[in-house]
């Protein structure tokens, strides 16, 4: 800001001149002295070349006086014209007033009361050396954008001419070689909001006019198309080997590309953690069981004793009647099935769909049959109605499953699911519950 | 869907209606047997008594390994119904990991019914109506009997 042009020099013969930083008077420090002679204010300071008041002041002044686009097109104040290789081309090189001299197109759009939208190309010539010194300008966004130009120009062999960087006509940079001006185009887009206007008085600060997901995915899309790296001869640069973008990976890393999914209620939390048990809980699930173990499994005939109270069965996968005579698959749990219903099911996970007992037999005969015969009426193991699914009325599986009987979590191993979901719950929403 | 999973449909349905539990009516379309529309009047012994609630059946291709996706259509103030436009219910023995193939739709119904009756809160799809439900009863008998009045009749 140094160089800033339309500025009141330092007067010849080393005169000291004097800033009141309460009404911003000026005056020459011989003169009048060091108390302000306007408000009488003791909050003074000199003005000397390396340290002006002014710059702070004004530059406060400008964000809130100029024009709302002015902050949505930092570019426009990221190199000085007097730097301008075609300097003596330019008219407006002395003239640090962009808006109509590099703003080629500009649409201006209001989407609302209050709020208006505008689109600007922003035409640049400038010389590569100032982006090495570009990150002493006093505008952020226009130092950040040297900052990308520098990390899309390193990953970049500086010698190889490269095709137009594209991003769905967003921006686009050609960068030549490092004697020739680069030619950067910038499209800026932001929502702003227009307030009305008061030029006697300090006004409040403008809301930030872009959210941070807008500037990311903006940043992601300048950074993450950049056509020609690969290209690069290994040879050719120190930097050629370098991926194409350095800041993507820790973007990436940071934001896991999910800046959107940020919660900001407690509902939204469960919601996402529902969420994250619904998908675990099928790698909760048992496995699939080897069709091995499925072929292996006995076949049994249907006898009179294998009957239900009333004298009939069914298979409870299919739900279809099963007859004296007919051909069923016993798992070691001693519950039965038709074959290609419960080797569907086994296909799926190694366990009785019944009462979820490995299908493998490890188990010891006892417990597997103590096993089968849980959530049954029944309670001598002797009985064979006990262990036939097709007995076994809805009503008793209504029970069995009712939610309130809330069974401890982990007590039962086919409900490590439930289990750990409770826990996660306890742990994150306790206090409040408590 | 299989030739089996629809003949087991058909036959749940023929159960249901055989031994529908009470308070409940089933919309079955033999079109579209996968999607039963169930009308369920709230218990008299809960706070939803007087309501008249639509739910959704949805069996997956699946079925019956898989569960059947119930929701409410009825919007439905209740810590075990989410509070959105799905009015999903996701707990016992509609859990993909707990359900299993003898399941039947009928006991799905009952739970449903059980629920309204007592909310499982310690298994809440909305935390917050289940702490209300916990700390204020008062407040949440209030919002489940409006919203009843709103959306229920």
């Amino acid at each position: 800001m140094a160089s800033t042009p339309a500025r009141s020099t330092q007067p010849a013969g080393r005169r000291e001149m004097m800033f009141c930083h309460e009404c911003h008077d000026e005056w020459y420090r011989d003169e009048k002295g060091i108390i302000c002679p306007e408000c009488q204010s003791e909050f003074t300071e000199i003005i000397e070349d390396d340290n002006d008041p002014r710059d702070n002041f004004e530059r406060a002044h400008d964000d809130d006086s100029e024009d709302d686009f002015e902050d949505s097109l930092p570019s426009l104040e990221e190199a000085s014209a007097s730097h301008h290789p075609l300097h003596h081309h330019n008219p407006w090189a002395e003239v640090d007033d962009p808006d109509e001299a590099d703003i080629s197109s500009m649409r201006f759009q209001p989407t609302g009361p209050g709020r208006f939208h505008v689109q600007a190309t922003i035409h640049r010539t400038i010389s590569p050396a100032q982006f090495g010194v570009g990150g002493t300008g006093a505008n952020s966004m226009g130092a950040f954008q040297s900052l990308l130009a520098n990390l899309i120009q390193g990953a970049q062999p500086p010698h190889t001419p490269r095709d137009g960087l594209e991003t769905d006509g967003q921006s686009e940079s050609r960068p030549g070689g490092d004697e020739a001006p680069r030619f950067t185009r910038f499209t800026y887009s932001s929502n702003a909001h227009l307030h009305p206007r008061d030029d006697n008085h300090p006004e409040p600060r403008n809301e930030p006019v872009d959210d941070i997901n807008g500037v990311m995915n903006g940043l992601f899309q300048l950074l993450g198309e950049t056509p020609g790296v690969h290209h690069a001869g290994p040879g050719q640069s120190p930097f050629g080997d370098i991926p194409p973008n350095p800041l993507m990976g820790l973007f990436a890393a940071i934001s896991g590309g999910q800046h959107g999914d940020a919660v900001y209620s407690q509902e939204a939390l469960d919601r996402i953690v529902s969420q994250l048990m619904e998908q675990t809980a099928t790698s909760n699930a048992p496995g699939p069981a080897s069709q091995e173990d499925i072929d292996a499994l006995p076949r049994k005939l249907i006898s009179e004793d294998m009957l239900g109270a009333e004298h009939r069965a069914e298979c409870s996968i299919c739900m279809d009647e099963v007859n004296i005579g007919e051909e069923v698959t016993e798992l070691p749990c001693k519950h039965w099935f038709h074959h290609h219903c419960v080797a569907a099911w086994l296909s799926e996970h190694n366990t009785c769909p019944h009462c979820r007992k490995g299908i493998k037999g490890e188990e010891t005969s006892s417990n597997a049959q103590q096993d089968g015969n849980r959530g049954s009426a029944a309670t001598s193991g002797s009985d064979p109605t006990s262990s036939m699914p097709g007995a076994f009325g809805a009503t008793s599986e209504g029970v069995s499953n009712n939610p309130n009987s809330n069974p401890a979590p982990g007590q039962d191993g086919g409900s490590g699911g439930p289990g750990l979901g409770d826990r996660l719950r306890r742990g994150w929403f306790g206090s409040q519950q408590d | 869907m299989s030739a089996g999973a629809k003949k087991r449909i058909m036959r749940e349905y023929g159960e249901c209606l055989a031994d529908t539990p009470p308070g409940m009516k089933i919309n079955f379309d033999e079109q579209n047997m996968t999607k039963w529309e169930v009308l369920l009047d709230g218990p008299d012994q809960s706070y939803y008594a007087g309501g008249h609630f639509k739910l959704e059946i949805n069996f997956p291709n699946e079925y019956p390994f898989k569960p059947p996706v119930v929701a409410f259509k009825t919007k439905i103030y209740h810590p075990n119904v989410s509070n959105d436009d799905k009015g999903s219910m996701c707990l016992g023995l509609l859990r993909p990991d707990e359900w299993k193939p003898p399941n039947k739709v009928v006991a799905v119904l009952r739970l449903i019914q059980t629920l309204l009756i007592e909310p499982n809160i310690d298994d809440a799809i909305e935390p917050s109506i289940a702490n209300e439900y916990k700390e204020n009863r008062k407040e949440f008998e209030k919002s489940a009997k409006d919203w009843v009045k709103r959306y229920a009749k």
